[in-house]
């Protein structure tokens, strides 16, 4: 048998007794790596095969750390920045509730690191075309059976020189396991058979994709939330006898804030009071109304003018709307202007669908604002400078 | 003469009765996989899976309708769900107790039982985790509760106790599903060496990852064994105080007190023993585990349960003591409701069962014999369940406002998906006994006698 496909030999002991005070024999007798193969962790066996200790302990202080890091930072930035909400009127990055949570991914990063670490880091685990793997001594070794490995680990093993070592230090039966037969450079078709592979596996993740995204929702129960048996508006329906799923209000019914304007002429509306006080709020959103609705045609200053003293759009539907400060206006009563806002005068429209009857008085009462403001006195000016 | 003879009453009793052998341990534990149960295990299964189908059913019958099917309504917006929940995942601390804080005290005889608790732990978590997701109305929706960037720009609120809960019990479950495989890998092995049957020894050489017992593997793997048994000690502690921190955060007289976190831990750590001893005294019998799980073991457990229940009456003796203190009168109030009020019952049955009849365990001829050891561990399930509906629906039910007050009736949803959720525990214990060794042999060989080698000079006392 040519020594260069003896992947180790294995001499099996009965006893971790028997193993343990082999192991110096055989550690003195031969220069390759050794190794023990044991059911159970048989304690002592790392000093005796001279092994190191396991880095573990400080794999996991590091990942922990990182734990407890990355998740005071995704609570951080979550509660404190990117979403701030006051809660229970604590401040927004409040650090003493975020405890709990940090602990929580704290373990779990540190227990993860510690086990898949463990079995895919250090141990190189799944591996499963080991040579022990294929050893008739495997079974043995999950059973009851303590195997001492002198493994050629890149260098020629004298295989009876072990042989007569393993046996002098008492292994009950020696076994040689061989080397893998080296694997030839992988096949095109290999590479065919993966690209496949990968391709159906693209094609069957977007299936079920779109499938959770789209069609999913839309099943019973989960689409239980979007059946929402209503009427839109104008819409038809034949509940009713006139088809139509809205109702008419009742004869009779009077909208609020919009009390009936009964009177026709503007002579009759002459004695009307505007029922509003002049505070600074009414004229504000007088102020406000005037400018939306009457300054298009009126100007901002209520003179029919723009700032630049040209005509306001009113040449566009050959109007000349009135020059609110006028005198003729001015002279006018609180009542008329009302009732020249709720029916229209000449190409006016009327504006009682537009504005409500409170609207129309705070309006109104900006126009006299506007009134005396640009038709001001001397007096008026010596009376501000007092 | 005398002190030897004190020290020899001292000595820890053996934790295997009889001379066994290492491939003993094989030869019994790890055959089950292989071999045709027995009628037993048939009518067992058949009762406790078509249990776990009605609850099945409801559920879906849950889902489908919406939640408006329990009997849940203000005030009492938590009920049998909650309930469920929190008593599941107490059940589960017991696994971890056992398998992680057993093993950094050294207590060897944890090893025989350790397997089967944690297997508990990790069926008992998933029933407990059924209760929040189907509570929640529409579970397709409960990965809203993670925090994950989405369209809506908003994130989950982390001063919430019920998101503590969301990160406490996915931890404790990922926790306890890896620190249970890594304790598995190694009996993995052993199977897959034992068994002819070539589809068997596929799934086993591709669940023990190719495992060989390599000294160069054993020395990473028991240092990961017992890290991840240290963080998960810190869990065992941390996961029910923070399932208490949804009642003791909010202001429900009744719930907003500061001895709840450790209330709670040893009233599930009592509860989760109670359950251990109860399926595991089966196991035992059925599958002739006695020179393995020995009277001893039995007895430590038991102990453990008695300790608990002393720290049980001690908890509700506090409470009682909090109300009194606290000079208010809601709280008075809640606390005459627990056992005057309308759920009068269900308190004395609680402290009956919690308190009153695990003192039985004083006696020596209840710690060891099986119908004792079942009147007290039924009791006490029973006694725990309804301890956390005295919690939920005893405090909630009568509220600051007399005007929302309101008598909650489970229905018979509610009812139906409590009996599934044993079923579905039993139908996976059941399980796992048949395929699993319900006992870690690896660990068992390591406490056999003479199983370690001897330090030069010096006796191992084994």
């Amino acid at each position: 048998m040519s020594s260069r496909e003896v992947f180790s030999v294995l001499g099996i002991f009965d006893s971790p007794h028997v193993l343990m005070k082999a192991i110096p024999t055989v550690r003195a007798g031969v220069a390759a790596k050794l190794e023990a193969y044991t059911p159970y962790p048989v304690h002592g066996l790392d000093e005796a095969l001279g092994l190191r200790k396991s880095p573990i302990a400080g794999m996991v202080l590091v990942m922990g750390v990182l734990g407890a890091v990355a998740a005071l930072g995704l609570e951080f930035w979550t509660s404190g920045v990117d979403y701030p909400q006051v809660t229970a009127g604590k401040p927004c990055f409040s650090w003493e509730a975020f405890i709990p949570i940090m602990f929580e991914v704290t373990v779990l990063f540190a227990a993860f690191t510690a086990g898949l670490g463990m079995l895919l880091l250090l141990n190189r685990l799944p591996f499963f075309r080991h040579p022990m793997l294929m050893s008739k001594s495997m079974p043995l070794i999950t059973r009851d059976k303590f195997v001492l490995a002198v493994e050629s680990d890149e260098c020629t093993l004298d295989v009876d020189d072990i042989f007569g070592l393993l046996q002098e230090s008492g292994a009950a039966a020696v076994e040689i396991v061989e080397a893998p037969a080296v694997q030839g450079p992988s096949s095109p078709k290999f590479f065919i058979g993966v690209l496949i592979a990968i391709a159906f596996s693209c094609v069957v993740a977007g299936c079920a994709t779109y499938w959770a995204m789209k069609l999913f929702p839309k099943t019973v129960p989960m689409a239980h939330m979007l059946d929402q048996p209503r009427l839109n508006s104008q819409q038809e329906n034949n509940f009713f006898k006139d088809g139509s799923g809205m109702r008419m209000p009742v004869d009779g019914t009077v909208s609020r804030s919009s009390l009936p304007y009964n009177l026709q002429e503007q002579e009759e509306a002459e004695a009307l009071v505007n029922p509003l006080p002049r505070t600074s709020e009414v004229l504000k959103q007088g102020q406000r109304l005037f400018n939306d609705y009457c300054s298009v045609c009126h100007g901002i200053r209520g003179d029919g003018l723009l700032e630049d003293g040209s005509r306001t759009l009113t040449p566009a539907y050959e109007a000349n709307p009135a020059n609110l400060l006028s005198k003729s206006i001015v002279d006018l009563s609180d009542g008329s202007m009302y009732h020249v806002l709720v029916k229209g005068k000449n190409l006016m429209p009327s504006y009682a669908p537009d504005l409500t009857g409170d609207e129309r008085w705070m309006a109104l009462h900006y126009v006299r604002v506007l009134q005396r403001a640009f038709n001001a006195t001397d007096e008026d000016v010596a009376s501000a400078e007092k | 003469m005398k002190s030897e003879a004190v020290l020899e009453k001292l000595k820890p009793a053996p934790v295997i009765a009889g001379h066994v052998r290492l491939g003993d341990l094989d030869d019994q534990l790890l055959t089950h996989a292989g071999e045709r149960p027995p009628l037993a295990w048939f009518i067992a299964f058949a009762m406790t899976s078509t249990a776990a189908l009605i609850g099945m059913a409801l559920i879906g019958y849950t889902i489908a309708t919406g939640i408006g099917v329990w009997g849940n309504n203000i005030p009492v917006a938590w009920a049998f769900d909650i309930i469920n929940f929190v008593f599941w995942v107490g059940i589960g601390h017991a696994g971890t107790l056992i398998s992680a804080i057993l093993l950094l005290f050294r207590a060897r005889w944890r090893n025989a039982v350790s397997r089967f608790s944690e297997a508990m732990t990790i069926f008992a978590v998933i029933c407990a985790t059924l209760f929040p997701l189907i509570h929640v109305g529409r579970p397709w929706l409960a990965f809203w509760l993670g925090p994950y960037p989405n369209q809506r720009g908003i994130w989950p609120n982390f001063r919430s106790p019920l998101l503590w809960d969301v990160f406490a019990v996915n931890t404790y479950f990922l926790v306890s599903l890896l620190f249970w495989y890594i304790g598995l890998i190694p009996d993995l092995a052993s199977m897959r060496d034992r068994t002819s049957n070539k589809i068997r020894k596929f799934v086993y050489t591709v669940i023990s990852l190719g495992w060989r017992g390599a000294s160069r593997h054993w020395r990473h793997y028991e240092k990961a064994y017992l890290v991840i048994a240290g963080l998960a000690t810190g869990l065992v502690l941390s996961v029910h105080s923070v399932v208490s921190f949804d009642f003791a955060v909010s202001l429900v007289p009744g719930w907003h007190m500061t001895i709840f976190p450790p209330y709670f831990v040893a009233g599930a750590i009592f509860a989760g023993f109670a359950m251990v001893v109860m399926a595991m005294v089966v196991v035992r019998r059925t599958m002739r585990l006695e020179h393995l799980i020995t009277e001893y073991h039995l007895e430590v457990m038991n102990k453990v349960i008695l300790a608990c229940s002393c720290l049980m009456g001690y908890a509700y003796l506090l409470e009682g003591f909090t109300a009194w203190y606290s000079q208010n009168s809601y709280i008075h109030h809640t606390f005459l409701q627990y056992v005057t009020g309308t759920y009068w019952w269900t308190g004395w049955l609680t402290i009956t069962c919690n308190i009153l009849i695990p003192q039985l365990l004083w006696l020596r001829w209840f710690r060891t014999h099986y119908s004792g050891m079942i009147f007290v561990t039924l009791a006490v399930t029973v006694g725990m369940w309804f301890e956390r509906f005295v919690i939920i629906v005893s405090s909630l039910h009568e509220d600051f406002l007399p005007s929302a007050w309101h008598i909650y009736k489970p229905t018979i949803v509610d009812c139906g998906i409590l009996l599934g959720s044993f079923g579905l525990f039993f139908t996976l214990v059941l399980l796992f006994a048949r395929i699993l060794p319900v006992i870690a042999t690896t660990e068992m060989k390591m406490v056999l006698p003479g199983s370690q080698a001897h330090k030069e000079g010096g006796s191992h006392e084994q």
